[in-house]
């Protein structure tokens, strides 16, 4: 069923709105919930397949749903439309107004109305792709205060690596934080690239919601043979940034498993023709994060290696 | 007068960032203050008051009264401002939310470290801010309480009010959170509205910091006296919501007074032309801030009024 949960007049003869379709058990009553989440970036599409995709497999599997799943391909949805990032005219980033307010301007007035259709849901999902800069291998992300409830959660999602990080207070201001405070256990997850699909992901994520759903009792399947992913906590995340402006020609093409002193890239210079810097793994280990928009300033992050201890 | 390279910072095909500071009383020991000015490409009010400054404090030199040190920084962002954009132009990012800065991270960390290490060991700290919704509003100083804050030299700017208010998740990486932090006396004054230059306010907010500087002793001339600040908290601010979006007529302008009852504004349909919505004042107060772009939204915040009634 599809429903419209949020609605605001623009100016001119047109509604924000955000939209979710709900499937719901056959027969019986049910009060578990499960949001599938995707869109507060309006350029970051690589959840708008998962959605299609978990709407596909239960459409055809309506017998197999106990519990209530919500699914909002699209928060952001004028920035979707619109190759916009952040809320369109206000300029300002969806995740970082959270928990909102109806008494604040359009963007807080969106993250209200975004909890207040969520809340109460048990488990929210909300997927992200990285940015137009860099592409992902899919991840879910978890502040360490979160780490004992979540992690567990994260493992069931068919990822590649879970990564715990320390509280920053600016993230107060995201969806997952607003959501785990209100008791909805929300897991971030950030794969692919912005601005694209990556078709391989999508299924992969799908078959971890599925596990995930299975496990935690929304479906009535059997749980899914997933991998388990990399923990952040046994190891070290090394950052890759630019030493110097240019053109970032990446070496390998997708993120990998390398070896400390590989060449990860370089950074070219088109006018002089020169070789401005070699990018080098200072670590071995996995490539879990790649640059994919090759223009870069000093500072520039072209790659994050997680690399085991030891 | 000194002018200082705060930053150069290479493009991979644009002429190089040159961030500039402009520093009077180098040689000084007596007490120093530095004035931030335009961070974002959209703070054009920002950038006049800073350069008007700069322009009047060279004056002031030449007659001999400097008696601090003083370091104006009219532009950080002068990439966005070359070309019509509020962020960082490739990444779209806010200068002005990677504070402290990181010079190892990404490049507006970069950036926010460099331009944060050439403000620090100064005893007062100033932010040129603009608005960051589409509103306008009277100038006013905006100073969060960090535990560091103070509140005295915010007063000797004598503008009309002062929001005292918590500091927000996002604030922890503004300027203003991380100077008071390390130890400067600072506060941001918020005026004007986005991409314009408004005569009045910037004439306001240059008072201010020259009636700043001469009360704390670093320039030696006589000013007017200002206000009495009134300390705003935000239980003293009712905030008036458009029931409709269409076509927004404001009546009033920012600092006006008004009274119960009257009409502020009016809301119009943008297709048909019909009368959809009068705002009016539930309380007498002054308009602090206002919508400043002609097509406002279902539920934005059309008017702020500041009510002495409300204070406990
Ligand atoms: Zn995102």
């Amino acid at each position: 069923m599809i429903e419209e949960v949020f609605s605001i007049d623009l100016p001119v003869g047109e509604q924000f709105r955000i939209q979710r379709c709900r499937y719901t058990p056959q027969s019986g009553e049910t009060k578990k919930r499960i949001s599938i989440v995707s869109g507060i970036h309006g350029d970051e599409l690589e959840g708008q397949y998962v959605c299609f995709l978990l709407g596909e497999w239960l459409r055809s599997n309506p017998e197999k749903i106990k519990a209530t799943i919500d699914i909002y391909p699209a928060i952001n949805s004028l920035g979707i439309d619109s190759i916009t990032r952040s809320v369109p005219f206000y300029d300002v980033d969806l995740n970082r107004i959270f928990p909102g307010s109806k008494n604040d301007f359009l963007p807080a007035q969106i993250a209200d109305g975004v909890v207040s259709a969520m809340s109460g849901s048990e488990i929210a999902i909300d997927i992200h792709s990285s940015n137009i800069f860099l592409r992902e291998i899919p991840q879910v992300r978890i502040a360490k205060s979160q780490a004992d409830t979540l992690v567990p959660l994260a493992n069931k999602l068919n990822i590649d690596f879970v990564w715990v990080h320390d509280a920053v207070t600016v993230l107060e201001s995201t969806f997952a934080h607003a959501m785990n405070t209100l008791g909805t256990k929300t897991l971030v997850v950030e794969m692919g690239v912005g601005m694209r699909l990556s078709k391989a992901y999508g299924h992969q994520l799908l078959d971890g919601i599925l596990n995930l759903m299975a496990c935690e009792g929304f479906l009535e399947i059997a749980p899914l043979e997933v991998r388990m992913p990399i923990q952040s906590e046994v190891g070290e995340v090394a950052y890759l940034n630019a030493s110097c402006p240019g053109l970032f020609v990446p070496a390998i093409e997708h993120c990998q498993m390398i070896q400390k002193g590989d060449i990860v890239g370089e950074i070219v210079d088109p006018l002089s023709g020169q070789t401005l810097d070699e990018v080098i793994a200072p670590i071995g280990g996995i490539l879990f994060t790649l640059r994919a928009y090759p223009i870069v300033y000093e500072g520039s992050l072209v790659g994050r290696i997680f690399g085991e201890n030891g | 007068m000194k002018r200082i390279e705060i930053l150069n910072f290479k493009s991979p095909n644009r002429a190089p960032l040159k961030v500039e500071g402009f520093l009077f009383g180098e040689e000084s020991y007596g007490t120093t203050i530095a004035i931030v000015g335009s961070m974002s490409g959209d703070y054009i009010n920002q950038l006049y008051v800073a350069s008007g400054l700069v322009d009047y404090l060279r004056q002031k030199e030449e007659e001999g009264k400097i008696t601090g040190k003083i370091l104006v920084i009219p532009a950080i962002n002068t990439y966005a401002l070359n070309m019509g954009e509020t962020f960082w132009p490739l990444d779209k990012t806010d200068i002005n939310m990677m504070f402290p800065g990181y010079v190892q991270g990404e490049t507006t960390q970069r950036i926010a470290a460099k331009l944060f290490e050439s403000l620090q060991g100064y005893d007062y700290g100033i932010i040129l801010e603009g608005r960051r919704d589409q509103g306008m509003c009277l100038p006013y100083v905006k100073l969060i309480q960090s535990g560091y804050e103070d509140i005295d030299s915010a007063r000797d700017l004598g503008m009309r009010f002062i929001h005292f208010r918590p500091y927000s998740p996002i604030e922890t990486v503004m300027l203003q959170y991380n100077w008071q932090l390390w130890g400067t006396k600072a506060c941001s004054v918020v005026f004007g509205k986005n991409g314009t230059i408004d005569r009045l306010s910037s004439g306001e907010v240059h008072g201010a910091l020259v009636r700043l500087m001469s009360k704390r002793g670093i320039l030696d001339t006589s000013v007017f006296e200002g206000y009495a600040s009134n300390i705003i908290e935000p239980d003293d601010i009712t905030v008036l919501k458009a029931q409709c979006a269409g076509i927004f007529d404001s009546l009033v302008g920012c600092g006006v007074v008004v009274q119960k009852g009257e009409v502020l504004g009016r809301i119009t349909d943008a297709l048909s032309g019909e009368k959809l919505e009068n705002i009016t004042a539930p309380i007498d107060g002054v308009v602090t801030c206002q919508y400043a772009n002609p097509l406002i939204f279902q539920n934005s915040i059309a008017f702020r009024i500041a009510s002495a009634i409300t204070k406990r």
